[in-house]
């Protein structure tokens, strides 16, 4: 009796096992794509690969690195590209991830495209510079109770090229027992200073990557980003600025600021900075000496919840009003946001309902 | 007792992650199915719908979140502060893409009891009823929420 039904049981399993083995045999070694082609930008670089693989690996293993943070199973949705030609059909994980209007331009993530042809593809150009980067922790400094600034010397290569404003993607060591992570933490450092980045964090709770930073990374270890990313930088006009940022939004205006300073961009600009409490501002002195050598520069912080017995006597509230207060027109300023996607859409609302076109609004949402 | 693929990649990951340290369970050992059951009983003795429930959980986030981290009142005896976070989180429900990864933490200053309310949170409860693992640090306890709804308005 037990026989006749495990007999069978056994048959199908086997069946299946070796149907899936079929497969997975079929996809590596009978269905040969032989060399493909991946065309960017138009031809502005032509690599071959080995067809089979994923566009986003297939990149990588040609040093384009295009941003990712969950290891390619599409749930972060970092890792979109623009493809133009090629590609198949969109995979149901894809779709959730990828609004109307990007599934209309042919944006999918690389992570789930297979390269199975020879596909066409459009990336910010800026990946091009992309490289992997070997590096050591010079120093953790501590800025507040939950923000820290990590000095980061690089090892190989030994210098980096980016612009003020501009990200890295850092890899954690495994931490946690769920492996190494990569998150986009913005320079806070001057690009004239190539041999190292500095990088403002705030810690997340339960974040694995802030975890591992706030709790285990020490000084001297060696660690690894890839980078530079990112637009977020200062247009090319004479328009006068304004910058808003609380808390680590601070990371890239900083950079931006000391750029400003070193070569010589004496545009009038206003830094709003806005925190909860006076504990939570750091780098205020900074500022304030910025301001003394940049002579058309002002920095404004406000507090949103500070202690009613306190000796602070600088602006309250938030953040939105005090722009309003201090420059009642925007319309021939330039904007230059970096925060949370609520505390940018906030911002945005105050900012045109004051003059300023939505066109000269440059936002790092921290999304 | 038979687990598909399907449930079985969503045990996965429900657990922790590259994305969630301690996963959406956290230390509960509860099932998956009996947890949901429990809470959908739970939400049905309320008199609530788990939809209308999510829906002043996401007014609450909302509301906290145009404060820009300032605590404000929301309704009498409860307040609530956002916390920003740089990121996105998938939910491990497949399908439904990222969300931010701000928090508000609504309190209730009679009871000194509180909740932590994400985006992703309010998306899992209103879709299924899922009100993550007991003693997880996002935990939404559905009785906090039908106190926090039958409070009066300010």
């Amino acid at each position: 009796m037990f026989y006749s039904i495990i007999t069978p049981v056994l048959f199908l399993m086997s069946c299946g096992v070796f149907l899936s083995l079929l497969l997975i045999f079929a996809e590596k070694k009978i269905l040969n794509y032989g060399i493909c082609n991946i065309t960017i930008n138009d031809g502005k670089k032509d690599i071959e690969v080995e067809g089979g693989g994923t566009l986003l690996s297939s990149l990588a293993e040609n040093n384009i690195f295009i941003p990712s943070a969950c290891g390619g199973r599409g749930s972060c949705a970092y890792c979109k590209v623009k493809i133009e030609h090629g590609g198949g059909i969109m995979s149901p994980i894809e779709k959730p991830s990828l609004d109307i209007k990007e599934i209309d331009l042919g944006i999918r993530l690389s992570c789930q495209v297979k390269v199975r042809e020879s596909i066409k593809i459009q990336i910010p150009d800026t990946f091009f510079q992309v490289k992997r980067y070997k590096a050591v922790l010079s120093k953790k400094v501590m800025l507040t109770h939950d923000i820290l600034r990590l000095e980061i010397t690089l090892i190989e290569p030994q210098t980096i090229s980016f612009k003020a404003g501009q990200y890295v993607q850092l890899e954690s060591k495994d931490y946690m027992d769920v492996g190494s992570v990569m998150r986009a933490y913005s320079i806070s450092s001057v690009p004239s200073d190539s041999t190292q980045i500095h990088l403002i964090i705030k810690k997340v709770p339960e974040g694995i990557c802030t975890s591992w930073i706030f709790d285990s990374l020490k000084e001297n270890e060696k660690i690894s980003f890839l980078g530079p990313y990112g637009d977020f930088i200062l247009a090319n006009t004479n328009a006068p600025i304004i910058f808003i940022a609380g808390g680590s939004g601070m990371a890239p205006i900083w950079s931006i600021l000391q750029d400003m300073l070193e070569n010589g961009i004496n545009r009038e600009s206003f830094y709003f900075f806005g925190a909860l409490t006076k504990e939570d501002l750091f780098y205020k002195n900074r500022l304030e000496n910025l301001s003394q050598k940049l002579d058309r520069f002002y920095f404004i912080p406000a507090l949103s919840n500070e202690h009613k017995n306190s000796d602070w006597s600088g602006e309250t509230g938030l953040i939105t009003d005090i722009v309003k207060k201090y420059i009642p027109n925007t319309s021939n300023y330039e904007a230059y946001l970096c925060g949370s996607p609520g505390m940018i859409n906030a911002c945005v609302l105050a900012l045109t309902e004051t003059g300023i076109s939505k066109d000269n609004i440059y936002y790092d949402k921290f999304a | 007792m038979k687990i598909s693929p399907k449930e079985l990649e969503l045990k996965t990951r429900l657990g922790p992650s590259k994305f969630s340290a301690s996963g959406f369970m956290g230390k509960c050992s509860t099932p998956l199915e009996e947890l949901i059951a429990n809470d959908k009983k739970r939400i049905n003795f309320l008199g609530i719908s788990a939809e209308n429930l999510a829906k002043e959980l996401k007014l609450a986030y909302d509301k906290a979140q145009g404060a820009s981290g300032a605590e404000i009142k929301i309704k009498v005896n409860f307040v609530a502060k956002f916390f920003e976070s740089r990121g996105k989180i998938p939910s491990p429900f497949s399908g439904h893409g990222t969300f931010e990864k701000g928090e508000t933490v609504l309190t209730n200053k009679k009871t000194k009891k509180h909740i932590i309310i994400t985006k992703l949170g309010i998306d899992m409860i209103r879709l299924y009823s899922f009100f993550q693992g007991y003693g997880n640090r996002y935990r939404i306890d559905p009785a906090f929420v039908t106190e926090f709804i039958s409070a009066k308005n300010l």
